[in-house]
């Protein structure tokens, strides 16, 4: 082989491999940057907290005496307890990366459990841990303010005898009601998309005659694998919505209307993972069944069926995966209004449309982001290892090779 | 006897009963892509026939030649002009096809003919993993990564970018999605090429490297042509990523790698607020454009790759 030969083929080969090599470091690359980035804010509050947090101004109640009250407990380092009002404040780090005056535990007597809104609603207000005090303001002396840290606080507040007005803020930043919505978009989309789905596959594999309507009509269910998620959307905007809206009390895009558009992009991928593995159930079966006397219906759903189910299981975890990742069609058809209180009716965010809804604000929350992209990624991706595990394990079943 | 005949009707009845909801279901599935477009020809035609509550007809020629987007209560004009975007759209799926199909079925080469077995695996695996990430992510680390690097890129040139947001940035996110595509249909190309056509370059003493690029690639023309259609198609429809990087132009026609630029999928995604009106009505517009721009590649796509030729694949 000459030596011209030899670096062509040389090169060759190194682009090869470079080329082989570059899908794992892309793969590395975003889930070292949703890990490195989103690891910081999971915890527990993240999932359990509103987004939006709440300013409050509350005033104590007059009639309250001082707590007076010694700490029951021995609080660690960095958090100040004030006996006299039976609050332990603490400076820490919101899920917004900002430090805050946070509290860290509010005694049983203290008066700070029973104040007054001062707002325009009278409902009683009660501080409780992991709000952060933005600032206290006192009759007779300047107000104590978050920004010079929980000791000052603390001194200032045992210093006074009462307090005029307290400032605090709800904790907020979390994904609560984005992962409520997302449940419910999976539990409704599920219910319309599997019946259907799985109908359709049962109505094309096992009654239908081979002739050119069914071609034509399987050759339709394909053609919507390739229509881009953004035109269901627009789809969804069209119709659901308005159906939705005169029959309900919704005024706009609502999460039914975007179950409903989750069922049609669903549609052909349940369709086809059920007809394939509908379609490995021997043949034998359904004679064997049918000779014993069983009718058509009892053969498909009693034999035929069952002999299915891990099909049906890969398409209903390949359905999951697919609405946890959807976004554009779920933009038009539920919504971008992060919500806390998710009603059936009302606009909500998804967990995916929550990041997309909070990185088109100015400016980008890319924490919390990543930190969700963090959820959605652990979730996808195990939901994969899970498909690939089934269809091993069913292909085996029946013997059949992929 | 009365009895069994009862129960065989019934029996019957059932079946049929079963076997019509049945129908009506598949019916129903595939009726969905005629709603589709449908729906959207219908609303999308409504802008260029009525007088959209005082503003006028949107021209058609303008509508789909011009190059200024203004959209918008403060402009209230009739001014929606989708050609530059047409074309700022063409211009980058297509520029993220140039990185993406190279890399794409080289990658599908290694991993069907030179990987070990359990080297291709994993890389499989890895692939897969790639294509189940929801394109938001890819948005994400678009927004979080590429444009930081775009623009410390344009800062050495002298040149300001607005945060990034560019036609490089959307080609880059574009690329990334679109190479698990190619490859997973490259690949099953690539397999399925007749070992005895491989046999038969090596007996006649062609190197493995120019085995595989001379006539394994070419053997596997027709299905490496028909990853890189089904790439362009998901790269045309791709939304939320893009409109994280995108920047949104709103005038003029660049081919700039570092101006900002827009696609038909994230001119759909502005302006979410409005629920009536015409910036409401004309995202359906743009809609039909989207499904006509993709319609047209396709077919010029699948014209060429008649074109060029179909050499027997088993």
């Amino acid at each position: 082989m000459s030596n011209k030969r030899k670096f062509k083929d040389l090169f060759l080969q190194l682009i090869t491999y470079g080329s082989a090599f570059f899908s794992l470091i892309i793969l590395s690359l975003i889930i070292g940057y949703v890990m490195s980035r989103g690891f910081k804010l999971l915890n527990m509050d993240l999932i359990t907290n509103n987004y939006k947090a709440i300013n409050y101004i509350a005033e104590v109640d007059e009639a309250e005496d001082l707590c007076n009250c010694p700490a029951d407990q021995d609080y660690p380092e960095g958090v100040f307890y004030s006996e006299k009002w039976g609050v332990a404040l603490s400076d820490e780090v919101n899920l917004l990366g900002k430090i805050e005056v946070t509290v860290y535990d509010v005694h049983e007597d203290s008066p700070l459990r029973d104040m007054v809104n001062k707002g325009i609603s009278e409902e009683p207000l009660s501080l409780g841990v992991n709000f952060a005090i933005v600032r206290i303001a006192y009759p007779d002396r300047p107000s104590s303010l978050s920004r010079y840290g929980s000791m000052q606080m603390i001194l200032e507040l045992n210093e006074a005898t009462s307090i005029r007005e307290l400032e605090f803020t709800t904790s907020g930043g979390g994904i609560r009601g984005s992962i409520i919505t997302t449940f419910y978009l999976i539990g409704l989309t599920l219910v319309m998309a599997l019946p259907i789905g799985i109908g359709s596959a049962m109505y094309l594999n096992e009654y239908a005659k081979n002739n050119g309507f069914t071609r034509f009509i399987r050759s339709m269910i394909e053609t919507l694998t390739g229509v881009p998620s953004i035109i269901y959307g627009l789809m969804g905007l069209a119709i659901f919505v308005p159906i939705i809206v005169s029959l309900t009390d919704a005024t706009g895009a609502n999460l039914i209307s975007g179950a409903m558009t989750l069922t049609v992009i669903l549609l052909p991928v349940i369709i086809r993972t059920t007809e394939e593995s509908l379609k490995v159930v021997p043949d034998d079966y359904r004679f064997a069944s049918l000779a014993l006397g069983a009718s058509k219906t009892q053969t498909t759903f009693k034999v035929v069926l069952p002999n299915a189910i891990p099909g049906i299981l890969t398409a209903t975890l390949l359905a999951i995966g697919r609405i946890i990742g959807e976004s554009a069609a779920l933009v038009f058809a539920v919504g971008t209004v992060i919500k806390d209180e998710v009603s059936l009716t009302g606009q909500s965010t998804s967990l995916a449309v929550h990041i997309w809804s909070m990185m088109s604000d100015e400016p980008a929350n890319i924490d919390l982001s990543t930190t969700i992209a963090l959820i959605i990624l652990v979730i996808v991706l195990s939901l994969n290892v899970i498909i690939k595990f089934l269809t091993r394990s069913y292909m085996k079943r029946y013997g059949v090779n992929q | 006897m009365q009895q069994i005949s009862y129960k065989k009707n019934k029996i019957a009845w059932m079946d049929v009963t079963v076997k019509q909801i049945l129908r009506i279901f598949a019916y129903l599935s595939g009726s969905f892509i005629f709603i589709i477009t449908g729906v959207i020809l219908v609303k999308g035609l409504i802008p260029f026939v009525t007088n959209n509550n005082g503003i006028g007809r949107v021209p058609l020629v303008p509508f789909l030649t011009g190059d200024t987007w203004l959209i918008g209560d403060t402009f209230a004009s009739n001014l929606y002009s989708v050609g530059f975007i047409i074309v700022q759209t063409i211009y980058v799926v297509f520029l993220s096809l140039f990185i993406s199909f190279p890399v794409g079925v080289l990658t599908a080469l290694f991993i069907a003919k030179i990987a070990p077995k359990k080297l291709a695996e994993g890389l499989r695996t890895v692939v897969e993993m790639l294509a189940s990430i929801p394109s938001i992510i890819y948005g994400l680390f678009g927004a979080g990564v590429i444009l930081k690097l775009v623009y410390d890129f344009s800062a050495t040139l002298g040149y300001q970018s607005k945060g990034g947001s560019s036609v490089l940035s959307s080609v880059i996110i574009l690329a990334l999605m679109t190479i698990p595509t190619i490859t997973t249909v490259s690949e099953v190309a690539i397999r399925s090429v007749d070992p005895q056509l491989t046999q038969a370059s090596l007996a006649l003493g062609a190197s493995p490297t120019q085995t595989h690029f001379k006539v394994v690639l070419s053997a596997a023309k027709s299905g490496i042509f028909t990853s890189a259609i089904l790439g362009v198609g998901r790269a045309l429809g791709e939304a939320t990523a893009i409109s994280l990087v995108a920047g949104g132009r709103r005038a003029g026609l660049s081919f700039h790698l570092l101006d900002t630029t827009s696609t038909l999928t994230t001119t759909m995604l502005e302006g979410m607020k409005e629920s009536a009106g015409i910036d409401y009505d004309i995202r359906f517009s743009v809609g039909i454009v989207l499904m006509i721009v993709i319609l047209l590649t396709n077919f010029i796509l699948n014209t060429i790759k008649k074109k060029v030729g179909h050499v027997h694949v088993k």
